[in-house]
């Protein structure tokens, strides 16, 4: 009696399956295409976007979503140089004190306002108020006196010259003041029912599951080719990979051994998948604490660089897809030197170096001592696969030439609150952005080692604060340029960090997707993406009602 | 152990068991290679003769990893049910056994113990502590006995008005007697299954921890944490997550059918039947 | 009786005190902020605004304070806003002097997983019961070795990795399933019935998944409950007087079975509301339990008080439900809470 009622519910189960079984539509991929527009674009995502407004949101999610709805006064081109969006041009004035953008004409905001510099003149009035909750303030506050001079004309003053300034005004979305003069910046329905000028605009949002953004006809910047753009929220990576080989999200961003050795292996998957790999924006070093004995010692930190292998940790937990550096900046923007070179795998060198600072293997136990003290230290990193293998590759590395490294895995607000804001660590494995502005003033600079500052491994070095100084004031890129190179070369003699790589960014495409850039700009591939296009051919069957 | 001859489930899960056992003691010499030992040269090779079950990420052996990882499953299970069975056992006598006050005490810390969700109190601790194996077994022993309790207590309470019992405490039995002579061999059939269930579900926890990335950390190798690393790539990679998952499966199956067989060996109603 | 509830109403009150209070303290003495999120490792954002927003929050008065100002809160049922950027409220939609309304957290994350949860409940005590009995009755023949090896086969498979499987067999293999999420790409354009085809579509894996492991312990407690009962003498008293096997079985055994079972009913109240954090992951699925525990990751704290104050209340009604039910079935019991 009951097998059969349980027979029926899997056999009913099984039909509702078994009518909807789709079809495999055949594409055909390759072939010239020409850009046409229309189709949607799904992609997923990992986190929910929070907050659309990018000054309060701190989250990737979110200033993924809000960059393709509100736009910037300048932004950075494909090879990384600044470039016009809103303004038109920038002109700065001969004391380096006084920048005054002009803004394109009939600039509209997508319910048809006027987008004019009293627009931008109130955006800065909100990132400087005290009351707005935007961890991003402090670049704005310096900004002596902020003027709208006419619709067309922003200028601001700073009371000495601020090189980052710039920078600063290539990050600033810019917010429709007709809409939000009188609302609640930190608690307003703007913050998910935005109202922009760039290419997209949002159309829906349904919490938990996805986001839809629509081409927008009044975009100031023209219209993109794919007219809607979807993303889904999916957390786990995994779930994310099975719907990218069934179909039915179009990109991802992938890890190295799916890139490497998954897609490639497998025909059908290689067939209608096309990878791009472009260099990420972070990298990634072993930081020592500075203020710990013996890594206050110069020789000890230039071993431990000697030691490390950089090229088998990029080959071990990149598969390759990485680079090694030798400074702070993007290799290939201006900023990088070429001829600055990483520390080379040298064991003997190494092994020089702590003799040297005094380290032997007096008990013969295969670890360095010092006035008895066996030489052993914690290396700490938080949950992160990546930067756990690595620590794995270098405490062998490091066991080779007779240090004892332990490993150790914190959750991240633990870490953070716990070990960096007091201090209390050894070393550390962690990532740093490579930032578009050279300026690095609040990682390197001796000022900035309070609790919760960003010197926290305790660097301090008379040159490199006066380089930092000075690159703060020059606005002249050549100038700059010399700078930089110059506090590059201190740096990594000094070694406070071992740089470790810095990863591509991987991403895999659906073929229908059409116009990607190959091989990736500096800017990598999506600055162009408002130029990618879906053949009419191989657009998803949309379901109609 | 003649009847547990009769129950051919309970003898496979005793074997499963031991061969486990086994393996955990003797890892080290079983293993071919340092479980940590890695070879960028050999990264993802599938199941061969040099690598029974391959090799992960970073080219390290998955055989040698899985012995090890078997420790991990082992102790993680023993200890944590231990500690839970003890704690759970005491309070849920106590309660039954006294009731009035010191059950409703009892009763209501279980209530608020059950009510805090069990792995915000594993994330708060492990928040402070590192998720070290020690942690995580002490976590998850003081989080799960609240079962044990509840069911002990049902049963003391069921069993208190008995006649045996009624007999026992007229005929001047001492309280300790009476828990420990009469209530609770009569109690054990549901702490064993429950501790058996309880075994099974901790090693199933501390995989399900190494998912949300709680449990044991890298590089020490942990069963949970071996499949966890080979879920991104199930299709391709396949030996990274079915030699893990098969392991979890059939020694959580081995508890499980061992502590059925248990249950019928130990209950004394079963006992009287066949006098 | 009626004393007995009066009392265990009472005893609610320090409970849910002592239960806001221990997971207050638990969360607030664990490291760390709202403002210690990994996006706000970003050189541009200065530890004065840091400062800032911790102040906004109250994170910088002493834990006592802290605790009292959500007490007062939480006595007008005011569970607050979200810490994240998005400051959501977080049980129950608002709306602004423009009529634009933000939904509230819990709101959108409890009915899926209380879906989810029910649907699986329903399905775990059916099928339960279902082989309980026919193990009980096949009693160490081969019905009860086959159905003790699948319960427990289903109990012991970590349940991400046989989701996986499934996911790629069902969905990417031969395209039967979806794979992720709760609704297709176009479901807003289906009709009413093929929006419901679709969304109990996206339901068999997460639901199939989130029952197979209740399974084994309750077809077991089933089992073993019938195996004692038809021990008993009352049951061999009804043997003996000629009632037909499966009269006494159904009749007899099976409701005295179902006694205990009450209990865990009671005990279940609370997880329903409770999602699987690791099932919502990887069916992209946004319950209660990713909720919580991205909550608690990112030390939200409104988020995860308001989550532990309402799962608790429920747990508590739960369990007296459940003590309740007990009671008035066990008439051994009934006595002696009278008494």
């Amino acid at each position: 009696m009951h097998i059969r009622y349980l027979f029926i519910l899997v056999f009913l189960l099984f039909g509702l399956v078994a009518c909807s079984d789709k079809k495999e539509s055949v594409n055909n991929y390759e072939g010239t295409f020409t850009s046409e527009k229309g189709g949607t674009l799904i992609d997923a995502m990992s986190g929910e976007p929070s907050n659309l407004i990018s000054m309060i949101a701190g989250d990737s999610a979110s200033s993924a979503i809000s960059g393709n709805i509100f736009n910037k006064l300048i932004k950075y081109d494909k090879n990384l140089e600044l470039a016009p969006e809103l303004a038109s041009q920038w002109i700065i004035s001969n004391d380096q004190k006084t920048i005054t953008f002009y803004l394109k004409k009939n600039l509209k905001w997508a319910d048809g306002h006027d987008l004019t510099s009293d627009d931008v003149l109130f955006t800065w009035k909100l990132v400087t108020d005290e009351k707005t909750r935007t961890p991003y303030g402090s670049d704005y506050k310096l900004v002596d006196k902020a003027e709208a001079l006419d619709p067309y004309t922003f200028r601001v003053n700073y009371k000495k010259a601020y090189a980052p300034a710039l920078d600063s005004w290539a990050s600033l979305q810019i917010l429709p003041k007709h809409i939000l003069k009188d609302e609640d910046i930190n608690h307003t329905f703007f913050s998910r029912k935005p109202t922009g000028s760039s290419y997209y605009k949002l159309t829906q949002w349904i919490n938990g599951e996805k986001l839809s953004l629509e081409a927008s006809p009044s975009s100031v910047m023209g219209e993109p080719n794919i007219n809607q753009l979807t993303s889904r929220f999916i957390p786990d990576t995994s779930s994310q990979f099975l719907e990218l080989i069934a179909d039915n999200i179009d990109l991802m961003n992938i890890n190295p051994i799916q890139f490497a050795r998954v897609i490639p292996s497998r025909p059908d998957l290689k067939n209608k998948l096309a990878l791009y790999k472009e260099l990420g924006n972070s990298y990634t070093y072993l930081g020592f604490n500075l203020k710990h004995s013996p890594f206050n010692d110069i020789r000890v930190r230039q071993a431990i660089n000697y030691a490390l292998d950089k090229q088998e940790v990029i080959d071990g937990v990149l598969l390759g897809l990485g680079e090694p550096i030798a400074s702070p900046y993007k290799p290939g923007t201006r900023w990088s030197d070429q001829n600055l070179h990483p520390y080379s795998y040298d064991k003997n060198q190494a092994l020089k170096l702590l003799h040297e600072a005094g380290f032997n293997d007096s008990n013969h136990d295969g670890i360095l001592e010092k006035d008895g003290k066996p030489f052993s230290f914690e290396i700490l990193t938080n949950q992160n696969k990546q930067r756990e293998m690595t620590a794995v590759l270098i405490q062998r590395r490091l066991k080779d030439v007779g240090i004892d490294v332990k490993i150790r895995v914190i959750e991240w607000a633990s870490f953070v609150n716990q070990f960096i804001k007091t201090g209390d660590f050894d070393a550390v494995i962690l990532g740093w952005s490579l930032s578009l502005d050279p300026d690095q003033y609040n990682i390197w600079h001796s000022s900035q080692q309070k609790p919760g500052q960003f010197n926290f491994i305790g660097y301090n070095n008379k040159d490199v604060d006066q380089l930092l100084e000075a690159g703060r004031t020059e606005l002249n890129p050549d100038k700059r340029e010399k700078i930089y190179h110059a506090f590059s070369k201190i740096l990594l003699n000094d070694s406070p960090v071992v740089y470790l790589y810095a990863g591509y960014g991987l991403t895999a495409m659906n073929k229908r997707i059409k116009g990607i850039d190959s091989p990736a700009p500096p800017a990598g591939i999506s600055y162009n993406s408002y130029e990618w296009f879906i053949p009419s051919t191989l657009r998803r069957n949309e379901i109609t009602p | 152990m003649k009847n547990l001859r009769q129950n051919p489930l309970a003898l496979s899960g005793l074997l499963i068991i031991i061969t486990v056992l086994f393996v955990a003691i003797f890892a080290s010499w079983l293993s071919p290679y340092d479980p940590n030992y890695i070879d960028i040269q050999s990264i993802l090779l599938p199941p061969s003769h040099s690598h029974f079950m391959g090799t992960d990420g970073l080219g390290r052996d998955v055989f040698s990893r899985m012995l090890y990882g078997s420790r991990i499953s082992l102790l993680v299970g023993f200890v944590a049910v231990g500690i839970a069975t003890l704690i759970g056992t005491f309070l849920g006598a106590i309660a039954g056994f006294y009731r009035g006050y010191i059950d409703s005490i009892i009763m209501r810390f279980v209530d608020i113990m059950l009510s805090i969700p069990t792995f915000f109190l594993i994330l708060a601790v492990i928040a402070f502590l590192t998720p070290s194996i020690w942690n995580i077994m002490i976590v998850i022993g003081f989080t799960s006995w609240m079962g044990v309790t509840r069911l002990v207590r049902a049963e003391f309470l069921s069993l208190r008005n008995r006649e045996f019992i009624l007999a026992a405490e007229a005929m001047g039995a001492s309280d300790f007697r009476l828990i420990y002579k009469h209530l609770l061999p009569n109690s054990l059939t549901p702490i064993i299954v429950s501790s058996v269930l309880g075994i099974a579900s901790a090693v199933l926890t501390e995989s399900g921890l190494s998912f949300l990335g709680l449990g044991v950390q890298a590089p020490q190798s942990s069963w949970g944490n071996i499949l966890t690393d080979g879920k991104e790539y199930i299709q391709f990679a396949w030996w990274l997550s079915l030699f893990p998952g098969l392991a979890i499966l059939i020694t959580v199956l081995g508890y499980n059918l061992l502590g059925e067989g248990l249950r019928d060996l130990l209950d004394p109603k079963n006992k009287n039947l066949k006098k | 009786m009626l004393n007995y509830l009066i009392k265990r109403l009472l005893w609610m009150i320090p409970m849910l005190i002592g239960i806001s209070l221990i997971s207050f303290f638990i969360m607030h003495l664990a490291p760390g902020d709202i403002t210690a999120s990994e996006s706000s490792f970003n050189p541009k954002a200065s530890e004065e605004s840091r400062q800032k927003l911790r102040a906004l929050y109250n994170l910088d008065k002493p834990l006592m304070t802290q605790y009292s100002l959500w007490l007062k809160r939480i006595v007008k049922l005011d569970f607050g806003n979200s810490f994240a950027s998005h400051q959501r409220p977080v049980l129950w939609e608002t709306k602004d002097a423009k009529g634009n309304i933000t939904r509230g957290m819990i709101q959108d994350a409890l009915p899926v997983t209380l879906m989810i949860n029910l649907i699986g409940l329903l399905i775990i005590f059916a099928l339960s019961i279902f082989l309980g009995v026919v193990s009980a009755v096949n009693q160490n023949r081969w019905p009860d070795r086959l159905i003790t090896i699948i319960v427990f086969v289903g109990f012991a498979i970590p349940g991400f990795w046989l989701a996986l499987l499934l996911m790629y067999w069902t969905g990417v293999s031969h395209s039967w399933l979806p794979i992720s999420g709760l609704h297709s790409a176009g479901f807003e354009k289906m009709s009413h019935i093929a929006q419901y085809a679709d969304l109990l579509k996206h339901l068999i894996l997460p639901v199939s998944i989130s029952s197979l492991g209740g399974l084994a312990s309750i077809s077991l407690y089933v089992r073993n409950g019938m195996l004692d009962i038809l021990q008993q003498d009352f049951i061999t008293t009804a043997r003996a007087k000629g009632l037909p096997e499966n009269k006494v079985i159904y009749g007899h055994a099976l409701r005295n079975t179902l006694l205990p079972l009450i209990t865990i009913i009671g005990l279940s109240i609370p997880g329903l509301i409770g999602g699987s954090v690791i099932g919502e992951s990887i069916f992209a699925i946004s319950g209660m339990g990713k909720l919580f525990f991205d909550a608690v990751l990112m030390r939200d704290f409104p988020v995860v008080m308001g989550i532990l104050t309402i799962g608790s209340v429920l747990t508590l009604f739960g369990n007296l439900i459940a003590d309740i039910g007990y009671a008035w079935a066990d008439p051994r019991i009934r006595r002696g809470i009278s008494n």
